[in-house]
């Protein structure tokens, strides 16, 4: 796309930063940082798609990722036994082949980037993306909007059955018992 | 910002999330390599939309099934996570050790 | 469409956010003295705002056992940032705007969302209790109001067939909003009070939690993040005027005036309500924000839709 020096400069700090930030997640000892630095990736990610013309799309990406990044940060500090960070932790496993995972998905995925030679026809400045999509959702592609919608349905039902304390055999925390602070047979290095 | 820049950068989150989906013991924090998994499909596809595709709705349309796949795929994940703990007392992988060879 | 260039619109959104913070508090204040049956004097209400800034910048500051620092300074910052992206997206006149882009709405929207990640770190970052219980009361608040909140504006955008806040207020010319859609803006003006927590839904900085998230705060910090509440406030009243009062269409006096003046009028009367309805409680609200303000929203846009159709 055309634009110039300035988008360019946009597009790697956005780019930058939602590399940096993704990286700090798993990096950070605090929980609640590391939910809210992948919202900043998101954030990032969200950015490029406005600058690549995708507006609607871009920011609906801002918006559902804050609310889901709240949640997340509310889900560490319930499950997490250091949401603050305030202790130094490292909780991985198999770290070495996860290594080598990550770096061997890159590669594969980079390899076509670079080999393949792409075509090019640039989208034509995109004045109206939004009243685009919005005549591509309720037209062409109404079929796939109803099913996604009732698909959404169905998850809040489910899920809101799968958490819920009233449960079919009983109260959902009958049966349990308080979390043990043992954790040392699991951590490893 | 060309295509392939923005390919490697997607590619890059996309490894980024594999790491972290794969080295990471508690479940709330795989689920976040997920999503970085998904992030970086996300971008890839908009580039191609962008780029390639001559601004084709349909592409947009995508790009808003893929964001309800994510949604759908945290809402149960922390809703199964929730149950997993409930039942088994475990908040991390290597708690559930039921099936293990 | 006539954008003022970035430097400009930075700029006039500042002075817009400043002269509107200082109009709350002098209303504020004003309005405290009428209720309570007091004196109204010039020293009490026009610098009464100034003396108290004065004396929170040079008050002593206090810090907590292992706060989170980066993310208790990025607080306060970050609610003004997003009451400057809220209030940039309103327009002034048929020709000026700080911003119009053609998804104007869900720029709004995404900023208001935003609100709640800035109080959750505000109330988390102090490593305190009682601010981590209004950090959760506000999580809680938040998530209950953001789907009226969507509901209600997007049944403005209805008649305007457009994302953009400026084809929204074009749409009002024959008639306001406020009389085709009367559900409207009593929502909005319900979900409005919650984004920016004041008066009646004043829950994440409640009294009964001594202050909430902001329990811990002292010196510039407090000042900053009650400036950034009520230029929050000043955000939304504004969008309410733009959105429900018909923005800048009105007889006799120019455009920019009748904004200025309809968003005033919203602020005073939500400063009225911050005064004369007590606190509700967190359980009462999100019960009713589910099971009542929904409905109503989605009868707004049904009704809405089939006077349209």
């Amino acid at each position: 796309m055309s634009g110039g020096l300035l988008v360019d400069v946009i597009f790697w700090l956005f780019a930058a930063g939602a590399l940096v930030t993704g990286y700090r997640v798993f990096r950070t000892d605090s929980m609640v940082r590391a939910a809210f630095y992948l919202l900043a990736s998101f954030a990032a990610v969200g950015g490029i798609l406005v600058l690549l013309g995708a507006e609607f799309v871009g920011m609906v990406l801002i918006l559902m990722m804050a609310g889901e990044m709240l949640i997340m940060a509310i889900v560490m500090v319930m499950y997490m036994m250091n949401p603050a960070g305030l202790n130094p932790m490292w909780m991985v496993h198999q770290h070495r082949v996860a290594v080598a995972a990550g770096v061997l998905a890159f590669a594969v995925l980079a390899a076509p980037v670079l080999l393949v030679d792409f075509p090019d026809r640039p989208n034509p400045a995109p004045e109206e993306a939004t009243a685009q999509l919005g005549e591509e959702l309720l037209g062409d592609s109404m079929l796939v909007f109803q099913t996604a919608g009732v698909g959404l349905l169905s998850t809040m039902i489910g899920v809101v059955v799968l958490a819920s304390r009233r449960g079919r055999y009983g109260e959902a925390d009958e049966g349990s018992s308080e979390p043990s602070l043992e954790l040392q047979d699991a951590e490893s290095r | 910002m060309s295509l392939e820049t923005i390919l490697l950068v997607a590619a890059a989150l996309f490894g980024i999330g594999v790491y972290g989906a794969l080295s990471q013991q508690s479940f709330v924090m795989l689920m976040m390599g997920l999503e970085l998994m998904i992030n970086g499909g996300i971008l890839a596809l908009v580039a191609f939309w962008a780029f390639t595709a001559g601004g084709n709705p349909q592409g947009q349309m995508l790009a808003i099934v893929f964001m309800t796949v994510m949604a759908v795929e945290m809402a149960l994940g922390f809703a199964l996570i929730t149950n997993v703990y409930r039942v088994r007392r475990a908040d991390i992988t290597e708690k559930l050790r039921r099936l293990k060879g | 469409m006539d954008y003022a260039s970035p430097p400009i619109a930075l700029i006039a959104v500042g002075l817009a956010m400043a002269a509107g913070v200082y109009l709350i508090a002098v209303l504020d204040r004003s309005i405290a003295v009428l209720v309570g049956a007091g004196r109204w004097t010039w020293r009490g209400a026009i610098v009464g705002p100034i003396r108290s800034a004065a004396l929170l910048l040079v008050q002593r500051r206090r810090t907590t056992e292992r706060p989170d620092s980066p993310g208790w300074t990025l607080a306060p910052a970050l609610l003004t940032g997003l009451a400057a992206v809220a209030l940039a997206m309103v327009p002034i006149g048929p020709d000026m705007a700080a911003a119009d882009p053609s998804t104007g709405f869900v720029v709004f929207s995404a900023a208001i969302v935003f609100v709640m990640i800035a109080v959750f770190l505000h109330g988390w970052s102090p490593n305190s209790a009682l601010a981590m219980h209004g950090a959760y009361r506000f999580g809680a608040q938040a998530l209950s109001f953001q789907i009226p909140f969507l509901l209600a504006m997007l049944a403005t955008a209805l008649p305007a067939e457009s994302l953009s806040i400026v084809d929204i207020v074009d749409a009002q010319e024959p008639l306001w909003n406020v009389v085709r859609q009367p559900l409207g803006l009593p929502l909005y003006l319900v979900v409005g009070v919650a984004v920016s927590f004041w008066g009646p839904l004043n829950l994440p900085d409640a009294s009964d939690l001594a202050g909430g998230t902001s329990v811990e705060d002292s010196g510039v910090a407090r000042l900053l993040w009650k400036s950034a509440r009520a230029a929050m406030l000043v955000a939304v009243a504004a969008m309410g005027a733009a959105g429900f009062l018909g923005g800048w269409w009105g007889p006799w006096l120019p455009g920019p005036v009748w904004m200025v003046i309809k968003a005033v009028a919203l602020l005073t009367l939500l400063l009225v309500a911050g005064h004369l309805l007590p606190r509700v409680r967190i359980q009462r609200f999100v019960v009713i924000a589910w099971v009542i303000l929904i409905p109503l929203a989605l009868v707004n846009i049904f009704v809405s839709g089939a006077l349209l159709l």
